[in-house]
């Protein structure tokens, strides 16, 4: 019963997205035919074409997978480091005061500030290589998941803090078994809004300053009055962000199956 | 004496000015099911939160088998008016909380938690998430977890005051069978005198603030009861009285 009705569910999911983006599809394709705007813009047939033909007949120096690869290992790098020293620090800062007062102020004041302001600076300090391209990508990641996962270790429940302090238990039980779990969802939601910021932060990066990557497709477009190029520069970019964040959501499903199961 | 599970001695607890427990003193003998009564922000939930030292006493104090409340030391229980199972964690799980924290041999464990599971009858549910279960099963499943430690005191704050009267009925008569069963020591507060006089063997009733015993009241009816017989709307009449806040 349950069983069926998911996979109901699932049929009509699958099935509005597939008519909705089949409808995208044919008004681009209208647009191409019937206005002018065919001279700049390439009907999606042609793109999508060119989008596999560049599988194998590069772009510059590279295929299109090697320039995916190229963006993906910048945000890989930047990304993991990000997370993992903000999940800690943000959970350190929503436990201890001292460590909210010393690191909040600072925090509220680079917060505001768009992480591609910092793209001159990164360049001037880091070069025009990789390196400032993992700096921009962690401090992208760095700031959305540090909010998160500061929020989250402060969300723990008094009720449950003090259903388990009844059942005995000492501050370190009530940590590990409490307010972890209780910061999971933030860290999560954390985690998928620093994926989206740092998949912006190097896509705009390379079209600034790079020799390979998916941003860089799009500017060599530019430079080459190639619309097709930057077209299929878009696409990946709109590809590659979907992948990661919809492989984003299945570890969270799969980990906080407390959340989702049953609603 | 020696049979004097809790004594409490001319207990008093002021927040600022407000006075709200004005000298209040009894005693629980072990093995005793007692319902507090009294208005709704008389201090009920304040005296359980004295015993369980979540609020230090302004004077006076309480007692343990003789000694001051020690949470690590004395086996007690606290069900709280809210819901308090952990959401991350299965029915079993939960179940199994009290004794983790208590570093419990995984053997016991599993064994006292099979044992609660099956007395309120959640063994369908093992590995349901509280958000698939309905309100009367978290409650049963926050009882299960206070039970499965094998408290000597369970302290319940109207537990089934958010259910409807249907189900609250089958979870006091479970209570009932539990604690004939177990014979644990049971304080259990509600401002329903009708869910009072059906579960209880003594029944405290307080004042409105500045709180202070109107009673302590030894319930004459046997069991099992039915509420609308003659006799139980006598005793409930009787208590509804005493307490006349309105
Ligand atoms: N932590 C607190 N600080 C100040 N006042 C409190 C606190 N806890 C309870 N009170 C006051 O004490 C009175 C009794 O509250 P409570 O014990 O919750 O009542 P009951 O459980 O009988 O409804 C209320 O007037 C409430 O406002
Ligand atoms: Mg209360």
């Amino acid at each position: 019963m349950m069983r069926k009705i998911l996979k109901n569910e699932w049929t009509v999911k699958i099935g509005s997205a597939v008519i909705a983006l089949a409808a995208f599809c044919m008004l681009w394709q209208a647009v191409t035919v019937f206005t002018g705007m065919g001279d700049f813009l390439p009907g999606p047939a042609e793109t999508f074409a060119e989008f596999f033909r560049r599988f194998v007949k590069p772009y510059g120096k590279a295929v299109l997978p090697m320039h995916m690869w190229s963006s993906l290992r910048r945000i890989l790098i930047g990304y993991t480091v990000a997370s993992a020293v903000a999940i800690v620090l943000g959970i350190v800062m929503g436990t201890y005061r001292i460590a909210d007062a010393i690191v909040m102020p600072l925090f509220n004041i680079i917060r505001p500030i768009p992480p591609v302001a910092w793209i001159p600076l990164a360049i001037l300090w880091f070069g025009i290589g990789d390196a400032s391209k993992y700096f921009l990508v962690f401090l992208a990641t760095f700031l959305s998941v540090l909010q998160n996962a500061y929020a989250g270790a402060r969300s723990a429940d008094p009720v449950l803090v003090g259903a388990a302090r009844m059942l005995g238990a000492n501050d370190g039980f009530i940590f590990r078994t409490i307010t972890l779990p209780c910061a999971v969802p933030y860290i999560f939601s954390g985690l998928q809004n620093g994926l989206t910021a740092a998949w912006g932060q190097v896509v705009a990066s390379e079209m600034i300053r790079s020799s390979a990557g998916v941003g860089w497709i799009i500017i060599r477009g530019m430079d080459n009055n190639d619309i097709l190029q930057e077209l299929v520069g878009i696409l990946t970019i709109g590809i590659i962000g979907f992948i990661l964040a919809a492989s984003m959501r299945g570890v969270e499903a799969k980990l906080c199956r407390w959340t989702t199961r049953g609603k | 004496m020696n049979d004097m599970k809790v004594r409490v001695k001319s207990l008093t607890k002021k927040f600022g000015d407000l006075l709200v427990l004005d000298d209040i003193s009894f005693d629980v003998k072990k093995g005793q099911f007692l319902c507090v009564v009294g208005p709704t922000g008389c201090g009920k939930t304040t005296f359980l939160n004295c015993i369980t030292r979540l609020y230090e006493p302004t004077s006076g104090e309480i007692l343990v088998d003789g000694e001051p409340v020690d949470l690590r030391k004395h086996n007690v229980s606290y069900i709280f008016q809210e819901y308090s199972t952990m959401p991350w964690l299965t029915v079993e799980e939960n179940v199994a909380f009290g004794l983790r924290i208590k570093k419990k041999p995984e053997a016991e464990i599993k064994e006292s938690v099979d044992e609660v599971i099956e007395m309120v009858g959640l063994q369908k549910f093992r590995n349901y998430y509280p958000s698939q279960l309905s309100a009367s099963m978290l409650q049963r499943v926050v009882i299960a977890r206070a039970f499965a430690t094998k408290p000597d005191i369970l302290l319940m704050d109207e537990p089934y005051g958010q259910l409807d009267i249907e189900l609250r009925f089958k979870l006091e008569d479970e209570l009932i069978g539990l604690w004939k069963k177990l014979g644990t020591t049971i304080i259990f507060i509600t401002h329903n005198i009708e869910e009072a006089v059906y579960i209880s063997e003594d029944i405290l009733i307080l004042t409105n603030k500045p709180t202070t015993i109107k009673q302590m009241m030894a319930n004459p009816l046997s069991r099992p009861r039915v509420v609308t017989e003659k006799r139980f709307i006598e005793v409930r009449e009787q208590v509804t009285e005493l307490i006349k806040w309105w």
